[in-house]
């Protein structure tokens, strides 16, 4: 076994059982010397060790023989997992799963059959390369939207190094998600959960081609972290960009790269956890955002389900019709960064009938915060005539939470 | 063989997925073990046992996981770490929830948002919430700095309640990129447990938490504690993700105690902006709470903590000689104040022989304005060194050599 030397491992717990196991043979022997029970689980187990010491006395010659027969057979078949390991270079035994520094690798053996690097037109100095998730049997892909879907063609690069061109067959403006089909079977791929996989705190591993790192049938790179947090938000890269506003799952891996969307995030047991977003900035906080779009969300865009998504842009057209009014006058003479504080209240308006004061300080509207002058204004144009608001308010140090049901603009 | 089950359900492949050729073998292994060892156990004699069994785990499994007498860990371990990844998940997670009673949502209002240039790596502060601590029943919050880098003239605070509260800033510390805010009228705040600095270890679990991204419920971001006594010996310092999502919130240990305050620090500036461009960077720092009654006390009298200043240029002895040769004096600076000239020479600082600029600047990293040190001074044309108290001052607020990451000016 050379798993040591062939496999670099980086933690620390890793590196000490590879020189446990150099010193294999003297431990075994040791091990033997000691009389000890062989299983290592039984040391541990007192349970154990009173039933192999009950059966002592027993050991009947035909027992022995059956028991002689199965040792034997495991002998045998443990060498020729050996054989197996040393032959193929993987060389890395699969009991290795139960060790920590390999609490990862049935994930990423797994995964990394699934996952695809696409490649297509740059644009200045937007990269042209993407990765990509295998989602069916029959080629087809889920990645993000980017500029290397807008080329002349796309090239798909398989696990195992085969390059197919893709086809784009759909896409979503709102999720930035993008679905290409390779005429290639593609046995290995990710099942999409309609669930949500893996809640805050999980181990995550992050799969991706961030920097074309890797190239041909080298496999992509793979990143460790945990689930941050699972939660919706306004994210966007500027001002022009498409704001999205379904759910996402943060991880805390430094996934938001050049060529990392459409990466892959999963759990230890391989399950799919979400795929890697564009790189985009929170607006909230004005950093790059590490996120995955969850696997719910893969599923019902690779599904083809719309419905949801139409019916909101439906609803939202015809509330845009009438503009709403509360009858506030802001101070604005400090400029549109100046909290929102009121002026003046119109007589008979909604704001003078639910008692708003001049020097009030409004605080959030319907639960957006107000910021500024401009996010005042930017709330208003989103209200609706006839659908009460909660508004909240500073008079003093106090915070009044004030109900409002906005009239239509004159 | 209950333990072996364990580790096949946490580690196997899962249903879907066809077990390959390995796979299959192992788990005729693990069949053919568990058989051996029914049959051992029912049939043979402890020796038979022993060596047979011995044999056949001992090419395959127990080998990877045996203890040595270099190597403590005995081998029932090697299922128990495992274990481990998924327990520690959990702990996480309840960290997580521990703390979220004692973290507070920090709404700002106004302020200006024209900042010239970058804050350090990014472009502007985020529209979005920041993170605060409570650390006193009656209503003491910390936080950082940077949450009111833009200087907003109202800031409120939601409790874990969902009560908006408002807030006022008591005092701060820019040494230590730490804020401290109070609400009024409130007596039952919980507050959380501090983890003791002589208690943590470099290599500990960390947990960043902070709810700036924009959801009640706070995001979290593992590391190690990188290193202790960072930053003039004010900081510790981790490789979780610090960032602005963050900057105010807590930094804990694996049972969910405070650690430290996350702060954007730089080593190199004390500016108002700097170590932002740190964030996510696995280099991030905290301040600890542990032993910092002394500097909360101070500010909540009110009072700010500013970098100490002694206002000299100075380049090593150019006789080659000790000290350090004082080549100008800022004006009204303490260096002037305690009537330093060019020519003269620091030979010591508060004992210590300073004979280059980076020991100098380390030990008064270490200091704050107002502090007060004992200069060792060879005047020039002296023989023997004069002792000097002076009194630190502030650096001047506007350096005309103004990096990118100093503080935003109004336009």
């Amino acid at each position: 076994m050379l798993r040591g030397q062939d496999r670099p491992e980086s933690t620390p717990q890793a590196a000490r059982f590879v020189t446990a196991t150099t010193q294999r043979q003297k431990l075994l022997s040791m091990r033997l010397l000691s009389m000890r029970l062989p299983s290592m689980r039984t040391q541990k187990s007192p349970s154990c060790l009173s039933r192999n010491r009950f059966s002592i006395g027993v050991s009947p010659v035909l027992g022995a023989l059956v028991g002689l027969l199965f040792t034997l057979t495991c002998v045998t078949r443990g060498q020729s997992v050996q054989d197996d390991s040393a032959e193929t270079g993987t060389s890395i035994g699969v009991t290795d799963r139960s060790h920590v520094s390999h609490f990862f690798l049935s994930a990423i053996e797994r995964s990394q059959p699934k996952m695809a690097k696409v490649f297509g037109a740059s644009a200045g100095n937007v990269e042209g390369n993407a990765t990509g998730i295998l989602v069916s049997g029959e080629g087809h892909l889920v990645t993000m939207q980017g500029v290397y879907l807008d080329g002349r063609s796309i090239r798909v690069i398989l696990a195992d190094g085969s390059e197919h061109v893709a086809t784009v067959l759909r896409r979503d403006r709102e999720t930035q998600l993008a679905l290409l089909k390779i005429e290639a079977a593609t046995p290995n791929y990710f099942e999409l959960s309609e669930q949500p996989v893996g809640q805050q705190g999980d181990w995550v591993i992050a799969l991706t081609n961030a920097f074309r790192v890797a190239d041909k049938d080298e496999p992509v790179s793979v990143m460790w972290g945990i689930i941050s947090l699972r939660t919706t938000m306004e994210a966007r890269l500027t001002r022009r960009d498409v704001a999205y506003n379904g759910e996402l799952v943060l991880v805390d891996c430094i996934t938001s790269n050049p060529g990392a969307g459409g990466g892959a995030v999963v759990l230890a047991d391989g399950s799919l956890v979400g795929m890697v977003g564009r790189i985009i900035d929170s607006s909230e906080t004005n950093t790059r955002l590490n996120y995955a779009v969850p696997s719910s969300a893969l599923a019902r865009f690779v599904r083809g389900d719309r419905d949801e998504l139409q019916s909101t842009a439906i609803a939202d057209e015809k509330k845009i019709k009438e503009k709403a009014e509360l009858g506030i006058v802001v101070f604005k003479l400090g400029g549109r960064n100046n909290p929102a504080y009121i002026e003046r209240v119109r007589a008979g308006s909604p704001a003078a009938s639910a008692d708003l004061k001049p020097d009030d300080m409004i605080v959030s509207i319907g639960g957006e915060k107000v910021g500024n002058v401009k996010q005042y204004e930017q709330a208003l144009e989103n209200l609706h005539p006839g659908e009460e608001v909660i508004l909240i308010v500073k008079r003093g140090t106090e915070f009044l939470r004030i109900p409002l049901t906005p009239e239509v603009r004159k | 063989m209950k333990r072996i089950n364990v580790k096949l359900d946490l580690f196997s492949s899962s249903t879907h997925s066809r077990p390959d050729r390995r796979e299959r073998t192992w788990r005729a292994i693990v069949s053919g073990g568990a058989l051996t060892a029914i049959f051992s156990s029912a049939f043979f004699s402890a020796f038979f046992s022993v060596f047979f069994s011995a044999t056949a785990w001992g090419q395959s499994t127990l080998d990877r996981a045996i203890a040595s007498p270099m190597d403590p860990i005995p081998p029932v371990q090697a299922v128990d770490l495992g274990i481990g990844m998924i327990a520690t998940a959990q702990a996480f997670r309840h960290a997580a929830d521990a703390i979220e009673p004692c973290l507070v949502t920090i709404e700002s209002f106004g302020g200006v948002s024209t900042v010239q240039g970058r804050i350090g790596g990014i472009r502007k502060q985020g529209e979005g919430a920041t993170t605060g601590l409570i650390i006193s029943t009656d209503g003491y919050l910390v936080t950082s700095t940077f949450n009111f880098i833009q200087r907003q003239p109202v800031i409120s605070v939601i409790t874990a309640d969902g009560v908006r509260r408002f807030a006022k800033i008591v005092g701060q510390d820019s040494t230590r990129k730490i804020c401290l805010l109070k609400i009024d009228e409130i007596s039952d705040l919980p507050v959380p447990t501090i983890a003791k600095l002589s208690d943590m270890k470099v290599g500990q679990w960390t947990i960043s938490v902070g709810v700036g991204y924009g959801d009640s419920v706070p995001a979290i971001s593992k590391g190690i504690l990188s290193a202790l006594n960072r930053i003039g010996g004010r900081a510790i310092q981790t490789d979780a993700n610090i960032s602005p999502a963050n900057y105010g919130g807590p930094l804990l240990d694996i049972q969910g105690r405070v650690m430290g305050i996350c702060v954007p620090l730089d080593p190199q500036s004390a500016a108002i902006g700097a170590g932002v461009e740190w964030y996510d960077s696995g280099i991030g720092f905290a301040i600890p709470l542990d032993g910092a009654d002394g500097w909360l006390d101070r500010l909540k009298q009110g009072e700010n903590i500013s970098p100490a200043f002694l206002g000299v240029q100075v380049i090593p002895n150019p006789e080659g000689k000790n000290g350090l040769w004082i080549q100008q004096v800022v004006t009204h600076s303490a260096a002037q104040q305690a009537d330093l000239m060019r020519g003269d020479l620091i030979v010591a600082i508060d004992g210590t022989a300073v004979n280059d600029l980076l020991r100098l600047k380390q030990i008064l990293n270490r200091k704050e304005a107002l502090q007060v040190v004992r200069l060792s001074v060879l005047k020039e044309g002296g023989t023997e060194p004069i002792e000097v108290e002076v009194t630190l001052g502030e650096p001047p607020p506007d350096q005309p050599n103004r990096d990118p990451l100093e503080p935003p000016r109004i336009r």
